[in-house]
């Protein structure tokens, strides 16, 4: 961790959405924010998506521009790849103690060719697929994955050594450890994002055991252009599905798994997935079996609305089991819900389990701040201070706190950059005076714009 | 960041794999059976597709592998520019080798 300095005014867990965006408001007002991501590249789930309810635009042509500025803003330094051990309370702020993990290439040097991965000969599940594609043992995280750069998955190398010999920069270096680096900084924003509920959470849907039973991540790569198939085929057996059921609840909702509350997205994530579906294959029959439709959101309503009358069906009825027949297509047994209560039995190509949010980390050991009986990290004045944690000067944004969407996580971010801007400036932290960081942001982007014209 | 000083950079080892194969000691039995499957199974559907376009079905069927198994493997060859994908046949796509 050559780059890294021992003192920053913020530090950011997390380089999704949320953590993104509070970084790039504590830069943009003159902080030095020191963002740590856990996987090679920034983005988190957002960058993997297809496309963003309820205006259907990429979800990638939206985060990737975010990506960028982050990793090129003058105040953000970006550390992917690393994982924060252990925070404590030191004077005024934290001790953070950070481990950046191997990529085996010298950083500085990889100019994300992707010549190593074309030249490593072994195939293995792709992470950013969930399983469906595959990637190389060597590799660039995806196609929008910042920073470019490759990163060897030790477990799956063959030790062959054509990575090294292909490269035309000789970035490689094998004989690179997991570096250890300590820093200070003034405040802390967890911004770790969410997990879905595991696929074998209800053993009655399957979704461990059927090879057409998916989880919605898995369906938003299959949707995607870039995805593992490049267009929607079955997994089973790649047929051009004609039939896909929608099995919502299926992870929320449920005190029997643990996540009694609901997840707030997935009503609408599967129905902009079944109104894409749609349009996608001409002639598709689309079902969403539901509870009840939870569209709370601006213009929420209306793109339900829109999904019906461009063909989604959706049906009032709990899916109580899914079986497999010969041919790998499910058979779902529907209790429907209406005046006769009759249980009905569905036949589909394909199901989605629409699963619930759980959090993406859990603080175990690492801080002292504490955890709701949820699991998401505890806001104990959610009503006035939704960033609030149970440790001062550490803060909240994002879906670390509860299960929201995108707008929401993107305010609750900003929000919590507002309140760690606040504190900072009450604890007197800043390493300059604010007046000159303020002008020093100002001269940055009249630069900027003088470039531009 | 750019107020970052800049240390002057060690020379680079050369070659350095095999450092990495001594301190991890090699591929792991699993792994290793692993990757032979793998080469098997990418030699059957080569030697399967040279004989014209397939759908996954057709394809497990002439090299007697699951419907499952072909389509990962069909899809890693195909991001990797090994394979082309083709028309549709009763609902199912056609995949070619592509030449070279």
């Amino acid at each position: 961790m050559a780059k890294i300095r021992e003192r920053y005014d913020a530090l950011v867990i997390g380089g999704g959405i949320a953590g993104m965006q509070a970084a790039l408001d504590l830069g943009e007002q003159g902080y030095d924010v020191l963002l740590v991501e856990k996987d090679p590249s920034i983005g988190g789930i957002m960058v993997g998506l297809n496309k963003v309810f309820p205006t259907l635009d990429c979800s990638s042509c939206i985060c990737t521009p975010r990506m960028a500025e982050a990793a090129h803003h003058p105040r953000i330094q970006l550390q992917t790849y690393t994982e924060v051990k252990r925070v404590d309370r030191q004077g005024a702020g934290f001790a953070v103690r950070l481990v950046k993990k191997p990529r085996y290439i010298s950083e500085d040097d990889c100019v994300g060719c992707n010549v190593c991965e074309l030249a490593c000969p072994i195939d293995v599940p792709h992470e950013f697929d969930y399983g469906l594609g595959a990637r190389r043992a060597v590799y660039i995280p995806h196609g929008n994955a910042i920073p470019q750069k490759a990163v060897l998955d030790l477990e799956h190398c063959v030790f062959c050594g054509k990575c090294e010999k292909a490269c035309p920069t000789h970035c490689f270096d094998f004989t690179q450890e997991a570096e250890e680096a300590t820093v200070n900084v003034g405040t802390v924003i967890i911004a770790t994002g969410l997990h879905i509920t595991p696929m074998a959470a209800k053993a009655e849907y399957g979704g461990d055991t059927f090879l057409n039973v998916m989880s919605p991540l898995g369906m938003e790569r299959v949707q995607s252009s870039n995805g593992p198939y490049g267009r929607v085929l079955r997994p089973s057996d790649g047929k051009i599905p004609r039939s896909i059921a929608y099995v919502q609840c299926a992870g929320s909702r449920d005190r029997s798994i643990g996540v009694p509350y609901c997840s707030r997205v997935c009503c609408m994530y599967a129905l902009k997935q079944a109104l894409l579906l749609t349009h996608y294959i001409h002639g598709l029959d689309v079902t969403l079996y539901y509870m009840d439709i939870r569209a709370f959101g601006k213009g929420y309503e209306q793109f339900y609305r829109r999904a019906v009358k461009e063909g989604v069906k959706v049906v009032k009825g709990k899916v109580a089991k899914i079986t497999e027949a010969d041919n790998r297509d499910l058979i779902l047994r529907v209790e429907m819900i209406d005046e006769h209560g009759r249980v009905e039995e569905r036949r589909h190509d394909l199901v989605v389990l629409s699963q619930g949010l759980v959090p993406g980390w859990h603080v175990g050991g690492v801080i002292d701040v504490q955890e709701g009986d949820d699991g998401f990290l505890l806001t104990p004045d959610a009503k006035v201070g939704p960033s609030l944690t149970t440790m001062e000067g550490v803060f909240v944004g994002g879906v670390a706190a509860g299960p929201k969407d995108i707008p929401d996580a993107i305010v609750e971010a900003g929000e919590a950059a507002m309140a760690a801007a606040n504190y900072l400036e009450h604890t007197r932290w800043r390493t300059m005076t604010g007046a000159a960081l303020r002008v020093d942001v100002r001269h940055q982007e009249a630069a900027r714009a003088s470039e531009v014209h | 960041m750019s107020e970052t000083p800049q240390a002057a950079k060690p020379a680079k080892p050369k070659n350095t794999i095999a450092v990495l194969r001594e301190r991890h000691g090699g591929m792991t039995q699993d792994l290793k059976d692993y990757f032979k499957d793998q080469q098997r199974v990418r030699k059957l559907l080569r030697e399967a597709l040279k004989g014209g376009a397939m759908t996954i079905p057709q394809l497990a069927a002439a090299c007697q592998l699951e419907t499952h198994v072909t389509l990962w493997h069909v899809m890693a060859m195909r991001r990797y520019g090994e394979v082309a994908e083709g028309a549709e046949q009763n609902g199912y796509l056609l995949y070619t080798l592509k030449e070279g």
